[in-house]
């Protein structure tokens, strides 16, 4: 699958809305403010995935995006260990950094997956004028790259490449780093190019 | 990423649905719930590994190494090009983690690929010298085949096991 500049930029526009609501919803939960990255939008071979997902241990709540669009891919926030434990600290008022991940920091993950992740699905599926909704949650916290392919093995099992919306969130205070990761479908990547056409229509 | 584990230039790392046959070490970094096929023939220390996705190929052969039975068979006929037989193939299977906690089944496919990998060695009357799947840890695979070969698996969990 090969984009030009063009899908490039207006599926980055699209994952754009979608991350820029997941990270007000963040920001709100947080009450400070955060800084995201205009989304990059690549198509992967999937041979090649090791190069762009890390084997970091990182914490990673998946999605499958489920409503009008039956099974339409994955959505996933990832956070590196650190940010997780930052986050959980800052929710409870604790300062305890130096320690290991616990039952805690998980629904902690959780909880902040769900909300972004909400977010995100409901303005990106205003724009496709199609109702699309977050699946109950599922969580590992493991090499990001090992966690990746079981995902990547739902959506990849008849074509090669895998089209993957990156965006990154950041904070200062409290020092937060994490990512939101789209991968539709291929019935899903279908849809979003049909929208794409309907907005390079002319208008009459 | 920097992907310099071995320490070596000639190491290959597969991606997802790749496979090699050859004399240099080989690896994949990040192992879920995908299969790492390792066969190994001693006397010609040569090896194939293939990074498996899915138990199935349902037909579809343009990537080998992404299922389990087109790797199976893609690897032996390339071990068998440069003079192996099966009777002088060990294998080495390792992967198949459920990565996902409070998940559905659909994200949980390691047990299905584990499953599928040592029903196509039974088949093939292929001995498993080393197994290490399922369990629900991300792990590292390297693998230098020279004379008995030589393996070594990291797991996120930090363990590290070296045969």
């Amino acid at each position: 699958m090969e984009l030009d500049p063009f899908q490039k930029d207006a599926l980055a526009e699209f994952g754009n809305i979608g991350a820029a609501h997941a990270a007000t919803s963040l920001s709100q939960m947080l009450m400070s403010p955060i800084e995201m990255t205009v989304p990059e939008v690549q198509a992967i071979d999937i041979a090649n995935l090791h190069n762009y997902i890390n084997n970091e241990i990182t914490a990673m709540v998946v999605f499958q995006i489920q409503g009008e669009v039956a099974d339409g891919g994955y959505v996933v926030v990832s956070m590196p260990r650190e940010t997780v434990i930052q986050l959980t600290n800052q929710m409870l008022g604790t300062t305890d950094a130096d320690r290991d991940i616990n039952e805690m920091d998980q629904s902690a993950a959780i909880e902040i997956g769900n909300i972004m992740i909400s977010a995100f699905l409901d303005a990106t599926a205003e724009l496709l004028g199609i109702v699309m909704l977050p699946s109950p949650p599922a969580l590992a916290i493991d090499m990001a790259h090992a966690a990746f392919e079981s995902i990547v093995a739902q959506v990849a099992g008849d074509v090669n490449d895998v089209l993957i919306f990156n965006t990154e969130l950041t904070s200062e205070a409290p020092p937060v780093y994490g990512s939101i990761y789209m991968l539709p479908n291929a019935e899903l990547t279908q849809q979003l190019f049909l929208m794409l056409e309907r907005m390079m229509e002319p208008l009459s | 990423m920097e992907n310099n584990f071995f320490g070596e230039e000639t190491a290959i790392i597969l991606g997802l649905g790749e496979l090699q046959v050859g004399k240099c070490p080989m690896g994949t970094i990040g192992l879920g719930s995908c299969i790492a096929l390792i066969l190994h023939d001693q006397r010609r220390s040569l090896a194939g590994l293939a990074h498996i996705m899915l138990p199935e190929s349902r037909g579809d052969t343009d990537r080998p190494g992404k299922f389990a039975d087109t790797a199976m068979s893609a690897l032996l006929e390339e071990m068998g090009k440069a003079g192996s037989t099966k009777s002088s193939i060990t294998a080495i299977v390792v992967g198949g983690a459920s990565m996902f906690e409070f998940s559905a089944n659909s994200l949980n496919i390691g047990e299905r690929n584990a499953t599928a990998v040592k029903e196509r060695l039974q088949e093939q009357g292929i001995r498993i010298e080393h197994e290490e799947t399922g369990g629900k840890v991300g792990r590292s695979v390297y693998y230098w085949p020279e004379g008995k070969g030589r393996l070594i698996i990291k797991r996120a969990d930090g363990t590290c096991i070296a045969l």
